[in-house]
């Protein structure tokens, strides 16, 4: 560790292009935390006052119990590099001083929002994969989100001593193993390749790939290698390097170096000679404590050890020597000080992504330039509970100029529209803050660059929002967040003592802010609701809700619910006319399904309300097969003017349509919202207006008479056409031996799942199976599938499509219409469904 | 029952007799509109008789005008004052089910009816409720069965004594109907005592009641009263209402939703213990207040005419209003529907000023909530939290404080929007800068919304009824042509909407 005051940490904040801000990434137990420990306990940076006083990864218990990391946690690093290793650095340099942020992630999917908010802060990402279990879902799901946010990728196979130890493969089996895995991967990046990122595939000859055993603390890359082989055999480092993987053989016997296997017997590839076998016989020689060996080997390597170290046996005495000869922190921060970007060189690219605005203007210049002298643009990407209770620490990254203690900033939020003062506030900053360990230090300011946490802002930020200065009125936001998951399940709430209610309020507030991912809202029926990604995401929720957040009041909690969508199988079988209230006015409608991939393409906002008219008919009537008049007679998009619902105007010559334009909308816009089956969002349906009749006199046509009137036709026309339900289904992948398979086949044929491919890993005994889950059959799917295959297997699941239920909601004693009854039931309605007639008026 | 007794003939003759009314004014609720006729003249009758019989002690008499009113503007519960007034009537005498509030200008007498009722089984039932918990039991009624009252209290006596044989006996409690007269000016002289008897809970709390030894508080809910001794709390009763399920009983299930309450059904004859229809009105009215806070524009229904103190309401609630930022409209329409309200589209939520018993209008079939004046001041007032409390009946909302004592500037959490929205700050407006520019900011904004987004409509997000109206596609027939000068005035169509005069042919 290393012991710093805050002015010192302060100081090397000013050196932009010695700054990295990366993130840990990887799969699910893939020893991301393993790793970051390792390198914290060798760098980490901790106030001077309480060196030795705490342990800097010891954050909550839970996450201590579950093995499993659920909050993103930020540290600072500090690495010194030589003028040796930085002789072949090209890029900008102020000095040798390195400053590392880092941000350690969550592997589950559950998750995977606090991933999203780490990325956009970093601009690096360490990828960290399992030697052994290869590239997984999520490995691939982070991967994705990084290079979506231009975040630039390293790679480290992990879990290295498993090779050595647990399996003994022979040095050309792991190297085909290794080899693979960073294929994979690439493969990935290829996919995603950003013609402004550059190509971002890692190449272990280039450095970008390191070799990590992060339980043992010891890690290498082939510059390590390279290095020491380069004076031994007189050559070039880089083309050392170049040697030590790929197609290239040395053989001892003849000392020359071929591209093809000779075929005799002492003819080995470079990395398998010169990297992997010296290990092996290291890790061989002190487990079996051959300590006269040893020693000679170890002074050959240049490896001293102290007295003391030399009394340990076996496990331990191997896991010191190997730390000291190839530790981890110094393999892996050169790697991230070579080849991940400094905010200045990333912010270049990066611009485009994060700022809203013109690319041209102040702001966009000087987070391109990242220019501490340049007007303040600063992303809160997650407010952390801070240790006074019920405040939060904003905390985020400043892209350019500089945050300051006192200082009066604009917070523009999620919502803010520039030019307008919706959800936009001025108020100043109490202290900016930066973390040293598990210490906050206060500091006077925070130059671009630098990661901050700041104090006073809590009670007007809820996740997260662009700062800049008080007088910078035409900054335009950063960009929101795009998240992977979405908050598809969902639980009601509320205490248990009705006078607690106002704690319960607090606590979802301040549950709401504390997790970037947690919705908090309410039913109509006046319940709370706490949605999240998954069932374990909402029991940490809870459990933080009342512990942390309501002070242990007592909550009483439903079962999880899943909210459905109601939507259309064909056409309405006859166009069904509604009257008045008056009787004056009739409406003629009917609905039919929207053409498939309409639906997504609007929740994608490829078509929508502020389209170009020309732009929207094109993409309708190459894609989705309308007409081109058609297309431009769309009425609105509903619920909430957004949403894959439409009306469309199929009138012809009628007068005075126009005018009830706007009440039709209204009245769109409030049925979408509520369907009739069982008052949930209407999905994918298209409404036609077919005919209307109107009476002569406009009073009587009023807003009054035409918005119930047409909130009744649409259900009337929605009933006619085959109503559906949707429900959301889940993408599950599981990763599992073969003997797993048959559990893993009956429990989701038991929860009416289905597989859809079935893929051996190559050169692994583990399958991944990828199958779709219905939400509402996932409740405790995850412990099932541990019992039934004693706990080898592991699912991820990830929200994925609305898939149709086949049953007909209408008819009684049908699954929906079991699924209808007890929706109503609990939203307090009445258990049947209003019928037909009550909607459908007759001539 | 004959109507003689059912409409308290001789009672109601008295009172108009007594009091020398000339022009009495019958109102009627439609249920009941049925037996006006035969009401009208029993009471002719009586008073005839009562004048001839006055005449002998040689005093001027004269016969006393009776009209009789149907189909009143807003709740037939309430005393149509306005109606009353059209015929300059001194007096209401109003029939059937009421909630006994204050009058504001005339005297009123009101006649419940009598409802049928077992007495025995309405006592028995009462003796094993009260025997089977230990709290005491508060009995609370439909004013309809007041009539009842006095027997089920004696006969329950009766049956207890013998029961407990007067060791333990149960301890009931009875609410007493308060008054079957309601006199503006009477009321108002009184000062803070009875004046505000009607609904409201006792604020200052104490008040020595006439044979009363103790100091207590009084409670008044529906036209009821009672009076708890110090040392109890209305908690630790158990509630016991006899009557229907209907608007007056919910006032009292909402009002203390701390207590277990029981219903005794008298038609029914059986008790209802499962009150959860009840217990969601209450969750779903906290969803309405949180609802309100996020509204912009905000219809204030007049919702009666009567009601004492309703016009300092509907100040308050416009002042209240438009302290928070929003905007306020008052629209009169009689008892509101949902066509009526879908003629407002612009307005994100209503507020009900009404007597306590029609105060809840929850509708699926309203294009927007409509919430009472107490839920406003909960909604619309900073830093005001709902704790549990609840109150239907407005009277003892006037003159209540805007702003609660704990004030944090934080701003508003939205359950709705999942965070935080601003709230307009008063410190905005005295912005010097701010306050030049603003008509220059105004007509900027009314040019931006038309031009972005020429039909967007989205609930919700419009401030101000122009604002709502710039950004409709249709706005109506063009006014704005050049040609100021007069034109001859053509006479439109006359007859019915379903069709004019000269669509006929």
């Amino acid at each position: 560790m290393v012991k710093f005051t805050a002015e010192e940490l302060r100081r090397i904040m000013d050196y932009k292009h010695n700054i990295r801000n990366m993130s840990v990434i990887a799969h699910v137990d893939h020893g991301k935390s393993t790793l970051t420990d390792s390198l914290v306990a060798a760098a980490g940076i901790i106030a001077q006052e309480v060196a030795g006083d705490v342990r800097m990864t010891d954050t909550r218990a839970d996450e201590a119990e579950r093995g499993i990391t659920i909050k993103s946690t930020g540290i600072s690093l500090y690495y010194e590099m030589s003028d040796e290793a930085l002789k072949n650095y090209k890029g900008d340099r102020q000095g040798n001083e390195y400053l590392i942020n880092l941000i350690d992630s969550p592997g589950h999917v559950d998750f995977s929002s606090e991933v999203t908010a780490a990325l956009r802060i970093t601009d690096g990402a360490l990828v960290v994969v399992d030697c052994v279990e290869g590239v997984c879902v999520q490995t691939e799901t982070v991967l994705r989100q990084a290079l979506g946010e231009r975040i630039r990728p390293v790679l480290t196979v992990n879990k290295m001593d498993r090779c050595f130890l647990e399996l003994q493969v022979d040095g050309e089996e792991a190297y085909q193993t290794f080899q693979r895995v960073i294929e994979n991967a690439n493969v990935i990046m290829a996919t995603y390749e950003d013609p402004l990122l550059g190509d971002c595939q890692v190449y272990p000859e280039k450095g970008t790939v390191a070799f990590s055993a992060g339980l043992h603390g010891w890690a290498f890359t082939l510059t390590n290698f390279a290095k020491m082989y380069a004076s031994k055999f007189g050559v070039d480092e880089a083309k050392m390097m170049e040697r030590l993987w790929g197609e290239n053989f040395f053989d001892p016997a003849t000392k020359k170096w071929t591209t093809k296997n000779t075929g005799s017997p002492t003819c080995k590839r470079g990395f398998v000679q010169f990297c992997y076998e010296p290990i092996k016989q290291i890790i061989k020689t002190c487990m079996n404590d051959q300590k006269d060996k040893l020693w000679p080997m170890l002074q050959k390597l240049g490896v001293t050890m102290k007295s003391d170290e030399k009394d340990l046996m076996g496990k331990a005495l191997m896991k010191r020597v190997m730390q000291t000869w190839l530790p981890a922190s110094n393999a892996l921060l050169e790697m991230m000080i070579f080849h991940l970007p400094s905010p200045s060189k990333a912010q270049k690219y990066r611009v485009e992504n994060l700022y809203e605005g013109p690319l041209d203007d102040p702001y966009a210049n000087a987070i391109r330039n990242c220019d501490p002298e340049g007007p303040l643009m600063l992303y809160v990407s997650k407010m952390i509970p801070a240790s006074d209770k019920g405040r939060f620490f904003a905390f985020g990254r400043v892209f350019s100029g500089r945050v300051s203690t006192g200082m009066k900033v604009r917070i523009m939020g999620p919502n803010y529209v520039p030019g307008e003062k919706k959800d936009l506030y001025v108020k100043s900053v109490q202290r900016t803050v930066i973390w040293m360990g598990k210490k906050q230090e206060t500091v006077e300011d925070v130059p671009c660059g630098n990661t901050v946490a700041m104090v006073g802002l809590d009670q007007f930020i809820t996740k997260n929002a662009t700062l800049t200065n008080e007088k910078e009125v035409d900054a335009h936001p950063i960009r929101a967040m795009k998240f992977s998951v979405s908050p598809v399940v969902r639980v009601a709430v509320q205490c248990k003592v009705a006078s607690d209610l106002p704690k319960l309020v607090e606590g979802l507030k301040r549950l709401a802010k504390s997790d970037p991912m947690v919705v908090c809202t309410m039913e109509e029926s006046g319940e709370h609701i706490i949605a999240g990604a998954g069932e374990l995401h909402l029991e940490i929720c809870l459990k933080d809700l009342q512990e942390d957040f309501m002070g242990g009041a007592e909550i009483i909690k439903s079962d999880p619910v899943v909210s459905f969508r109601e939507t259309v199988l064909e056409r309405s079988c006859r166009t069904v006319m509604s009257k008045s209230p008056n009787k004056h006015n009739r409406l003629y409608m009917e609905a039919r399904p929207m053409e498939d991939g309409l639906a997504e393409a609007i929740d994608d906002g490829r078509i929508g309300p502020r389209d170009d008219p020309k732009v929207r008919s094109k993409i309708l009537s190459e894609e989705f097969g309308w007409d081109k008049d058609l297309a431009k007679k769309i009425w609105c998009f509903g619920p909430e003017t957004t949403g894959p619902n439409m009306v469309v105007d199929m009138c012809k010559g009628v007068q005075y349509l126009n005018e009830i334009k706007d009440s039709v909308v209204a009245g769109f816009q409030w049925a979408s919202k509520e369907g009739p089956l069982a008052e949930e969002n209407m999905r994918g349906i298209c409404f036609e207006v077919c005919d209307v009749v109107l009476h002569a006199d406009a009073i009587h046509r009023g807003g009054g008479q035409v918005i119930p009137t047409a909130r009744r036709v649409i259900y009337a026309a929605q009933l006619t056409a085959k109503p559906r339900l949707l429900e959301p289904v889940y993408l599950v992948e599981i990763q599992a031996p073969e003997q797993a398979l048959g559990g893993i086949y009956s429990v989701l044929n038991q929860k009416r799942g289905h597989v859809f491919e079935e893929m051996q890993r190559p050169g692994t005994p583990l399958y991944n199976i990828k199958a779709y889950l219905p939400v509402i059959e996932s409740f405790g799917f995850s412990g099932t599938l541990r019992a039934a295959t004693s706990g080898q297997a592991f699912p991820q699941c990830v929200f994925d499509h609305w898939d149709m239920m086949s049953s007909d909601p209408l008819e009684p004693g049908s699954q929906a219409a079991a699924l209808v009854t007890d929706i109503r039931k609990r939203k307090g309605l009445k258990e049947q469904m209003t019928p037909l007639s009550e909607y459908e008026d007759k001539l | 029952m004959d109507v003689e007794s059912n409409y308290e003939i001789d009672r109601t003759a008295n009172y108009i007799f007594s009091r020398k009314f000339t022009r009495v004014a019958l109102q009627f609720p439609d249920e009941l509109l049925k037996d006006a006729t035969k009401v009208v003249r029993a009471l002719r009758q009586k008073l005839r008789a009562l004048v001839e019989c006055d005449e002998k002690s040689n005093r001027e008499g004269r016969e006393a005008g009776l009209f009789v009113m149907a189909d009143t503007t807003y709740g037939s519960c309430c005393v149509d004052e306005v109606g009353a007034s059209h015929i300059n009537a001194e007096c209401v005498i109003h029939y059937g089910h009421t909630c006994l509030s204050p009058t504001s200008t005339l005297p009123a007498f009101f006649v419940f009816g009598k409802a049928s009722i077992s007495v025995s089984n309405c006592a028995e039932t009462i003796g094993e409720f009260a025997s089977s918990h230990d709290k005491p039991v508060l009995i609370l009624f439909g004013l309809e069965y007041a009539h009842a009252m006095q027997d089920i209290q004696e006969t329950l006596v009766a049956e207890t004594s013998k029961l407990w044989r007067s060791t333990s006996k149960p301890n009931i409690l009875y609410a007493e109907v308060l008054c079957s007269t309601k006199d503006p000016l009477k009321d108002h002289m009184i000062p803070n005592g009875q004046a505000e008897i009607v609904g409201g809970h006792k604020a200052n709390g104490k008040c020595n009641a006439e044979g009363e030894t103790g100091a207590g508080i009084r409670y008044c809910i529906g036209g009821l009263t009672w009076i708890l001794l110090n040392g109890y709390r209305i908690e630790d009763f158990l509630l016991f209402w006899i009557g229907p399920d209907n608007s007056a009983f919910t006032n009292v299930v909402l009002r203390f939703n701390g207590c277990e309450i029981v219903r005794y059904d008298a038609a029914e004859k059986c008790l209802v213990t499962d009150l959860s229809q009840q217990k969601r009105i209450l969750k779903r009215r906290y969803y309405l207040v949180e609802k309100a806070k996020d509204a912009n524009i905000i219809g204030i229904l007049v919702g009666t005419l009567g009601v004492a103190g309703y016009l300092p309401m509907i100040y308050q609630m416009k002042e209240l209003i438009t302290r928070a930022g929003k905007k306020a409209y008052t629209l009169v329409m009689g008892r509101p529907n949902p066509a009526k309200l879908a003629n407002f589209p612009e307005c994100d939520i209503f507020v009900f000023v009404s007597c306590e018993q029609t105060a809840l209008l929850d509708s699926k079939e309203f294009l927007a909530p409509v919430i009472t004046p107490f839920e406003a001041m909960l909604a619309f007032s900073r830093g005001s939290q709902w704790t549990g409390a609840y109150t239907m009946e407005f009277g003892s909302l006037i003159n209540l404080p805007f702003e609660s004592q704990v004030y944090s500037n934080e701003a508003r959490f939205s359950f709705f929007q999942g965070g935080y929205v601003e709230e307009q700050d008063e410190k905005d407006k005295s912005d010097d800068q701010e306050e030049v520019s603003a008509l220059a900011v105004a007509t900027e904004k009314t040019l931006q919304v038309r031009n972005k987004s020429p039909n967007f409509l989205v609930k919700g997000t419009a401030k101000s009824g122009a604002e709502y109206l710039a950004a409709r596609s249709y706005q109506g027939l063009g006014a704005h042509d050049d040609d100021s000068l007069p034109m001859p005035f053509l006479i439109g169509r006359t007859g019915k909407a379903s069709g004019y005069e000269d669509e006929k042919r």
